[in-house]
């Protein structure tokens, strides 16, 4: 049994052998199907991991309230729903504190604002908080410090600066601490600079070119002392169900059940995933297509060699060999053709992915060369089943009388 | 014993709508275990067309073929290829050897299709026969790299190999110089008298039929005569 398979497989290569640039060719389609759709899978996979690693980025076991449902509905995030939405106060803040399996709630204001230091004008978002906000949301201190509780309860004027807004205020941003800011008429004592957290990009928000003040100094941009979403960090994982439901009914005895949207990071990554999925899809689709265009090719030539190769099937006819061994002797060529192709598409995509690495963070998983590999056999097999029966149908005498 | 039996067959071919050609008309051949026969006749007189028929790579359109006595009317496509494979072995005029593969893979070939669990090693065989033919050391050359009277010898030891009783050769020094085509003839003298294979030689050269003990003479799909020479 080895011995036939060994047999099938090396007449095959000696095939290929004698005929190097026609194979090369007939398999170019399915290489370049196989390796648009590893690149699309290896692109799509990169695409998920950096929006995974964005949101890790801000925190985790976090809830957000939100105003608006379209959240909630794991729609599109325009952002339309959130008009009309409810408008969070303290007084929410303080009752989310009371949940129980809540370790911290952090609310946000967040105002897109002018940032001038004795230099430089710069746009910026505000971002006022509490003084928790830098250990919920992981954001680490580079120079100077953060600002804390007593900042918040004396409404110091003192500021928290990204890295980047640092940077293209003071040059430099080791210069930046101990300088003052100005903020519409007011001057800010720039107290730390934070580490980069990345991001932008995409249409997500450039975490580094934030401003964060105490939200009770931030009242003075914000005369409705509303709060646009409040964080809910949970004691871990396993409380996150608890809290959320806690946490809606709470608000829904002073918001309607449409105003608001408490969620969890998961949800907003779902959404976000199905969004990347369509497109995804669309871009396989096009894959599939060139694999199909190359399956055609890969019959014609397969027909092509039946028809050239009609007296050596003769021949083995003559020496007993029954239609099957016919049929899986053009059948092992046309998956082995196909597997060349897929192979030879599999390695160019990957040292594509290798070289775009650097830049993003594609890159090919098992599945991928299970899917790469599966699916130039499965081709094989589709476009070289017809070639197959017509060359095991011939009728030996005809074949071997063949001129 | 009887080894093949041909019973009032018939062989027509369809030209087009209305005609058809009459290849082989009322033939009855019987040949016995261990005969050297030839079948001779001019060009185009049916005699390939009666080699296949023997060697079951055709039917007959009527009349009756028997192996061993026994009607083939009955195999299905399968049991056909395996009696192909294991009680004949083929030499045709064009060596039909498979240019891709190599000598030793060429001679393989019938051992690859075999069904059935083989009593022998086919690479020793295979080796054997190459260095009894005079061929040793060519087992990895290819056969467009060797003489016709070389490759004509592997198509023998090819058909050799599985070990079948009979032995068909359609005019097997037909592409050959004299001196490899007596070399080819002198072999199957061999294989009928050492090895007691049963050999038809399929001709329309008198001198090479007369090597036969039997000669059927054949015309225009007829049997004319069948007769024992000395
Ligand atoms: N498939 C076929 N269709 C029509 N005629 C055929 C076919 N095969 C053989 N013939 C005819 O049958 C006759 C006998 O052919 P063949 O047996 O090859 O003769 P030989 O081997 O004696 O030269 C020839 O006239 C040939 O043209
Ligand atoms: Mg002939």
């Amino acid at each position: 049994m080895a011995r036939y398979f060994w047999f099938i497989i090396r007449s095959a290569f000696s095939d290929f052998r004698r005929n190097k640039l026609r194979t090369f060719l007939t398999s170019l389609g399915i290489l370049i199907g196989v390796a648009s759709v590893v690149l699309l899978i290896a692109f799509g996979l990169g695409l998920k991991k950096y929006i995974a690693q964005q949101f890790e980025s801000l925190g985790t076991n976090l809830i957000f309230i939100l105003p608006g449902n379209e959240f909630q509905k794991g729609g599109s995030m325009s952002g339309i729903g959130m008009i009309g939405g409810a408008k969070f106060n303290y007084k929410d803040v303080q009752k989310l504190r009371s949940i129980y399996g809540v370790a911290d709630v952090v609310p946000a204001f967040i105002k897109t604002i002018s940032v001038s230091s004795s230099s430089e004008t710069k746009p910026s978002s505000l971002y006022a908080t509490t003084a928790n906000v830098f250990r919920v949301r992981n954001l680490e201190i580079d120079l100077g410090k953060v600002f804390t509780e007593s900042d918040v309860k004396k409404r110091s004027k003192v500021v928290v600066l990204g890295p980047k807004i640092a940077d293209d205020l003071f040059d430099n941003k080791d210069l930046a601490v101990g300088k003052i800011v100005r903020i519409g008429n007011t001057g800010f004592r720039v107290i730390g600079v934070l580490k980069p957290k990345g991001g932008g990009g995409f249409g997500a928000p450039d975490l580094d070119s934030f401003i964060y003040i105490p939200y009770t100094t931030g009242y003075m941009f914000n005369p409705d002392k509303n709060f646009f979403a409040i964080y809910l960090k949970a004691v871990d994982s396993s409380y996150i169900p608890l809290v959320k439901k806690q946490a809606k009914e709470l608000l829904l005895k002073r918001y309607d059940e449409n105003k608001f949207s408490v969620i969890q990071q998961d949800e907003i990554l779902d959404t976000v995933s199905s969004i990347f999925n369509v497109l995804n899809l669309i871009l396989v689709l096009i894959g599939a297509i060139s694999l199909l265009v190359g399956g055609i090719g890969i019959m014609n030539i397969m027909y092509v060699s039946v028809t050239e190769r009609t007296r050596e099937i003769g021949i083995r006819r003559a020496l007993g060999a029954q239609r099957k061994d016919i049929l899986w002797h053009f059948l092992a060529e046309s998956v082995i053709l196909s597997l060349f192709g897929g192979l030879i598409g599999l390695g160019l995509a990957s040292i594509l992915v290798l070289f775009v690495q650097k830049y993003f963070p594609a890159y090919i998983d098992l599945s991928s060369v299970i899917i790469a590999l599966g699916v130039s056999s499965v081709i094989g097999i589709i476009f070289g089943v017809f070639p197959a029966r017509k060359a095991a149908n011939l009728s030996p005498i005809e074949a071997i009388r063949y001129e | 014993m009887s080894i093949i039996k041909l019973s009032k067959v018939y062989k027509r071919y369809k030209i087009d709508e209305s005609i058809v050609f009459t290849a082989l008309k009322n033939v009855n051949l019987e040949i016995t275990n261990g005969e050297y026969v030839s079948i001779m006749g001019p060009s185009g007189s049916g005699k390939s067309t009666l080699m296949h028929i023997v060697g079951l790579l055709d039917g007959a359109t009527e009349g009756e073929v028997f192996i061993r006595d026994k009607n083939i009317k009955g195999l299905n496509d399968n049991e056909v290829s395996s009696l192909r494979n294991t009680f004949v072995g083929f030499v045709f005029q064009q060596f039909n050897l498979i240019n891709k593969l190599t000598i030793l893979e060429n001679i393989l070939l019938p051992t690859i299709y075999s069904r059935k669990q083989l009593k022998f090693n086919p690479e020793k065989r295979a080796l054997e026969l190459l260095s009894r033919f005079g061929l040793k050391g060519k087992e990895l050359s290819y056969p467009n790299k060797i003489s016709g009277g070389q490759q004509q010898r592997v198509a023998i030891a090819r058909a050799l190999i599985m070990n079948p009783d009979l032995i068909l050769a359609d005019e097997p020094t037909g592409n050959l110089d004299s001196k490899s085509g007596a070399e080819v003839l002198n072999l199957l003298d061999e294989l009928n008298k050492r090895d007691k294979k049963t050999v038809v030689v399929v001709t329309h050269d008198k001198e090479v039929a007369e090597r036969a003990r039997r000669i059927v003479n054949i015309r225009d799909g007829e049997i004319i005569k069948d007769s024992y020479t000395k």
